[in-house]
């Protein structure tokens, strides 16, 4: 059935259509810098959507939780079997992408016979350098690199306007408070943007609603840390301010 | 780096999935002779104890090899995580790789398993390196006698354990000491602890480490395989605490201070 080119690109066709109908549900997850770092953010009526995957880098996912999880311990295995066997300093976002999964991923899904992954993924790293750096991949193995924050979502018309939004904003000059607030006011207004579907009746209406329903997961890559591993998740008092600041 | 189709999945081993990238801990080294009643090379001194508000791990920084003294830099006090820290005696190259499995183990299991790993499992993990390692050490090829501290910041409480080479391991409620130049203060902390001005356990850091110095530098006068310190060398010994904040090792200009004060003849 596949030996002809037509069908086989018809077949990828119809697999982007499908994992990209799945992936319609993923609420978006924002990365993005601020004065002593960066920060992952993101709401979701589940947790499991942002981990910490090595000393300095850090993973959002948007799509099926098994699949996240798929990667995630792929991504784990890697970078500590990487830092084990050379050094921590050669466990880098670009590597583990580049040479790692990214590769994977697009096979995985040119092989028609096989289940596609439903996933959208985010790695942030603080480099060696100090530098901030942004990965976003994409189902296919498609990624791409950015200077001042991504963010990822289900639907790509959230997706990219919330990109525009990140770009916008100073954020790499506000302190943590400022950036949490600045991005928790993108997330909801990028909601407004999502399309009236009937299975999305059950997301929150409101910021407020979305603090009592579902659950704030967030964690930031502190340069100011003294320890070897800088991640960090946010505090309950940092989420209470938050909350108190913009509901 | 290799994508694995099927990742891991053995609940956060990191030990399992190194052998399954082909790595193997040494067991022993074919046609080496074993050695009878082999004597423990550990050209050392490292200790630890409870002061008030955590656990003190110190080591002098000597490495020998033979009558030859090969480094003067050595650190034997390594953390393994936040809240762990060991301090080594034995054979280096065998003490350092167990620290790095231990360490890269314990990051591993909490990362995969979104929670830390448990301070019984740590413990554990370490008796198991220990016994991997039976037959290098009966050929007298990588014995390591570690001391292990670890802080259990849900409990607020620390631990001490040693072990013996077969990795049975002992807690350790007080003080211990390991290395060559061990058996000349084990003596000196029972006294502090017994009859000194106060136990060991109610002790400040301050205190805490001026005894600690105070011990390395006696040790060094007697056993001439644990390094003095050489301030003009800026070399002194290596003090660390571990506290409800985690693990804390003093730079060389806190040290320095330190070591000036607690020298300092009466």
């Amino acid at each position: 059935m596949f030996e002809e080119p037509y069908r086989w690109m018809e077949a990828v066709s119809t697999r982007h259509n499908y994992v990209q109908e799945k992936l319609k549900m993923g609420q978006p997850v924002m990365a993005v810098p601020y004065n002593e770092g960066l920060l992952i953010f993101g709401f979701a009526p589940q947790p499991g959507k942002i981990f910490e995957v090595y000393d300095r880098i850090a993973l959002g996912g948007v799509g099926h939780p098994a699949d996240v999880e798929r990667l995630r311990m792929n991504l784990l295995d890697m970078a500590h079997l990487e830092g084990f066997n050379r050094s921590a300093q050669d466990v880098t976002s670009a590597r583990l992408l580049q040479f790692g999964i990214a590769p994977a991923l697009k096979q995985n899904f040119e092989e028609i016979q096989r289940a596609p992954y439903i996933i959208r993924m985010l790695l942030v790293e603080i480099d060696n350098e100090g530098k901030s750096n942004f990965f976003r991949m994409n189902y296919d193995g498609h990624w791409e690199t950015f200077k001042n924050g991504t963010a990822i979502a289900g639907e790509e018309k959230v997706m990219d306007w919330l990109q525009k939004e990140i770009q916008k904003q100073p954020f790499a000059t506000y302190s943590l408070d400022q950036a949490l607030q600045q991005a928790c006011k993108l997330w909801d207004e990028s909601r407004k943007l999502e399309s009236d579907d009937e299975s999305k009746k059950d997301i929150p209406e409101t910021l407020q609603e979305a603090f009592d329903q579902w659950y704030l997961e967030g964690a930031v890559l502190s340069e100011k840390s003294a320890r070897k591993a800088i991640y960090r998740p946010l505090s309950k008092d940092e989420i209470e301010r938050l909350k108190s600041s913009t509901v | 780096m290799k994508f694995q189709s099927e990742p891991n999945t053995s609940a956060g081993e990191f030990f399992e999935l190194l052998e399954n990238s082909g790595y193997r801990w040494p067991a022993n080294i074919e046609g080496a002779p074993k050695q009878n009643g082999f004597t423990v090379p550990q050209g050392t001194t490292v200790l630890a104890f409870h002061f008030k508000g955590g656990v003190l791990v110190a080591g002098d920084r000597r490495a020998t090899a033979g009558n030859s003294i090969m480094y003067e830099l050595c650190d034997k006090v390594i953390p393994i995580d936040d809240y762990t820290l060991m301090a080594i005696a034995g054979v280096p190259a065998t003490a350092f790789e167990m620290a790095r499995v231990l360490s890269h183990n314990f990051e591993y299991y909490r990362r995969s398993q979104l929670q830390s790993m448990s301070i019984e499992g740590k413990i554990r993990a370490l008796s198991k390196l220990l016994k991997e390692n039976v037959g290098m050490a009966v050929q007298g090829l990588g014995v390591v006698s570690p001391i292990f501290a670890t802080y259990d910041p849900a409990g607020k409480k620390s631990r001490i354990h040693f072990y013996d080479m077969l990795g049975a391991d002992f807690q350790i409620r007080t003080h211990t000491a390991t290395g060559s130049g061990s058996q000349i203060i084990r003596g000196i902390l029972e006294h502090e602890d017994l009859w000194g001005e106060k136990p060991l356990a109610e002790r400040t850091r301050e205190e805490a480490m001026t005894l600690a110095i105070r011990l390395l530098q006696t040790a060094a006068l007697f056993d001439s395989a644990t390094g003095q310190a050489r301030p003009e060398d800026d070399i002194f010994p290596t003090l660390a605490t571990l506290t409800e904040e985690g693990y804390r090792f003093l730079n060389d200009n806190e040290t320095a201070k330190i070591f000036k004060t607690s020298t300092e003849r009466g």
